[in-house]
């Protein structure tokens, strides 16, 4: 049953990131490689905070997504303006910046060491979710109110001019829209819901190194997004987490050892993508498709 | 004059750097009120003034003044929220939008289009919405009649329209915005001639009942002469001669480098 509760858990954790992802992928037509950036970013802040300080969730979540935020803040000023694979180029280079510090800054972030022994959530300040099943609930209730965060976002006015961005960037801005400064916003609140998967996922499995924050944990989730579907629909994402999720233990449960099974769970990632991309550009459940 | 060009020149550098000047000094004023035409063969630099007036193109020397305000310097979305709406040659609706929601991004009412507002202020956003869409049929039904079949075609993807009537509502959207001066890049290209009339007729309507001034490009001669006030030949990168539309049509000179008469 742990078992079981520790896939959902971690099915919650991607369900926010890939969600996340879609903001500026699938709805502001930016392909981002630096997702797992702000996913570590929001580990360590969020780590420092639970070691450091006896706060309640809400306000350590607060933090670190501000604080995320304003790190994307930074980052777009710089790489917004930058069109299709300069854009790209430019998010790769923050990850690569981003995995550098984490891993050679060792007198703050331990290094390739690690930090162990991670404090759990404390919901209200007293009440810390020390078992697995209060993890699980917790990170469902999360999860659905993330996914209904983004769903409005996705139907306002808001959603609607990134969609008509991701259509038809120059008539927007002829229409009299800043499209540099709503790509912004969707980057800034990409990177601050990444930041609070870090933050839960750190204090859930309470040890962190920067092997869970590399590019290729970047490019894992974006496969997530492209698998389930981008656009203006969340159960394209949620479904993208699932398969990424689910499928490396169904690999397991036939009884292929894990050496075996991470390489062949790669392999069928990438025929997945293949075989999508030629059938159904948007994803299984999307409805926008990459310009 | 509501749109004046001073000086404008622009240049461009190829891979073997080779130098190529593709406006020489263009000078001209667009008249308050009025339809002007801006005529001139493939590659005389029309479409460059356009992206230089709207702010999309800025690789270029001299100035550019909009009720008399230099927004020479201004991006794409100032100078659109200043009052320039533009129609661009060969795109018209976004397709992945309905027909409501092209017509909605085109509204001078901004309200809803920041993130936090459809969270903390939810019934202004809804309120605004609502004005919006009745703003969008008072618009259809002023440019396009009572009864008239996009009304029933709202919430359809703008994709399942011809692209004729995608110019047409591309067109009629403008009057969403606080736009003053509508520049049409050939609005009548590869368009159905039954529409082209259509064409002309909102022209004229959107001059005469909306107060608005029209700049177009067009290559279309009988049109220009039904709808245009005034008209401006571009050849080579500078203004050869502007005037009335029958004056400037009917110079020899035109008629024979440009119309081949």
């Amino acid at each position: 049953m742990e078992y079981l509760l520790h896939i959902g858990i971690m099915l919650c954790i991607y369900i926010i990131l890939v969600l996340s992802t879609n903001m500026t992928v699938g709805m502001a037509n930016l392909l981002t490689l630096c997702q797992a950036a702000f996913y570590g970013i929001g580990a360590y802040i969020g780590t420092y905070f639970l070691m450091q300080f006896n706060l309640p969730f809400v306000v350590i979540a607060l933090i670190v997504m501000l604080a995320t935020g304003l790190t994307s803040i930074v980052i777009s000023y710089a790489s917004v303006k930058l069109k299709g694979d300069y854009f790209i180029l430019g998010t790769l280079g923050f990850q690569m910046i981003i995995y550098t510090i984490l891993y050679n800054w060792i007198d703050v972030t331990h290094g390739p060491y690690g930090i162990p022994g991670i404090p759990s959530i404390k919901l209200f300040g007293v009440w810390s979710l020390t078992s697995i099943y209060a993890y699980f609930f917790f990170s469902v209730v999360l999860a659905v109110v993330v996914a209904l965060i983004f769903s409005r976002l996705q139907h306002s006015p808001y959603g609607r001019m990134l969609k008509a961005i991701h259509t038809d960037e120059l008539s927007a801005q002829t229409l009299g829209r800043n499209t540099i400064q709503l790509k912004s916003w969707a980057f800034f609140i990409s990177a601050t819901f990444a930041s609070l998967a870090g933050l839960i996922y750190a204090s859930y499995v309470s040890y962190i190194d920067p092997t869970s924050f590399t590019l290729d944990e970047s490019i894992f989730i974006i496969t997530a997004l492209f698998i389930g579907g981008i656009g203006s629909r969340v159960w394209g994402p949620i479904v993208g987490a699932a398969v990424v999720v689910i499928l490396p233990e169904l690999l397991s449960l036939i009884g292929l050892p894990n050496a075996v099974a991470d390489n062949l769970r790669a392999v069928i990632y990438g025929i997945i993508l293949i075989v999508l991309m030629f059938y159904r550009p948007q994803g299984l459940l999307g409805d926008a498709k990459l310009k | 004059m509501i749109l004046e060009l001073k000086d404008i020149q622009m240049s461009y550098t190829n891979a073997r750097k080779e130098v190529f000047n593709l406006l020489n000094g263009v000078n001209m004023a667009v008249e308050e009120g009025k339809v002007t035409a801006l005529i001139g063969g493939n590659g005389a630099g029309k479409t460059t003034l356009f992206n230089i007036i709207s702010g999309v193109e800025k690789g270029f020397h001299g100035k550019v003044f909009l009720e008399g305000k230099d927004i020479t310097k201004l991006p794409a979305h100032r100078i659109a929220q200043m009052g320039l709406g533009r129609l661009f040659q060969g795109r018209q609706l976004m397709d992945d939008l309905t027909l409501m929601e092209n017509m909605k991004i085109a509204s001078g009412n901004t309200m809803g289009e920041n993130p936090f507002d459809c969270f903390f202020r939810f019934k202004k956003v809804a309120a605004s919405e609502t004005a919006k869409e009745q703003q969008a049929i008072d618009i259809l039904i002023k440019v396009f009649g009572d009864g008239n079949k996009y009304l029933d075609l709202l919430n359809h993807k703008a994709s399942e329209l011809s692209y004729g009537e995608q110019r047409l509502i591309a067109m009629a959207r403008l009057l969403m915005g606080n736009s003053h001066l509508l520049l049409l890049d050939e609005p009548t290209s590869g368009v159905n001639p039954k529409y082209i009339e259509v064409f002309q007729q909102i022209i004229r309507d959107m001059v005469e009942k909306e107060e608005q001034t029209v700049l177009l490009i067009e290559h279309n001669m009988s049109f220009v002469r039904n709808v245009a006030d005034y008209c401006h030949y571009l050849d080579d990168g500078i203004i050869i001669k502007s005037g009335e539309t029958h004056e400037v049509l009917d110079d020899n000179e035109v008629r024979k480098d440009y119309l081949g008469l």
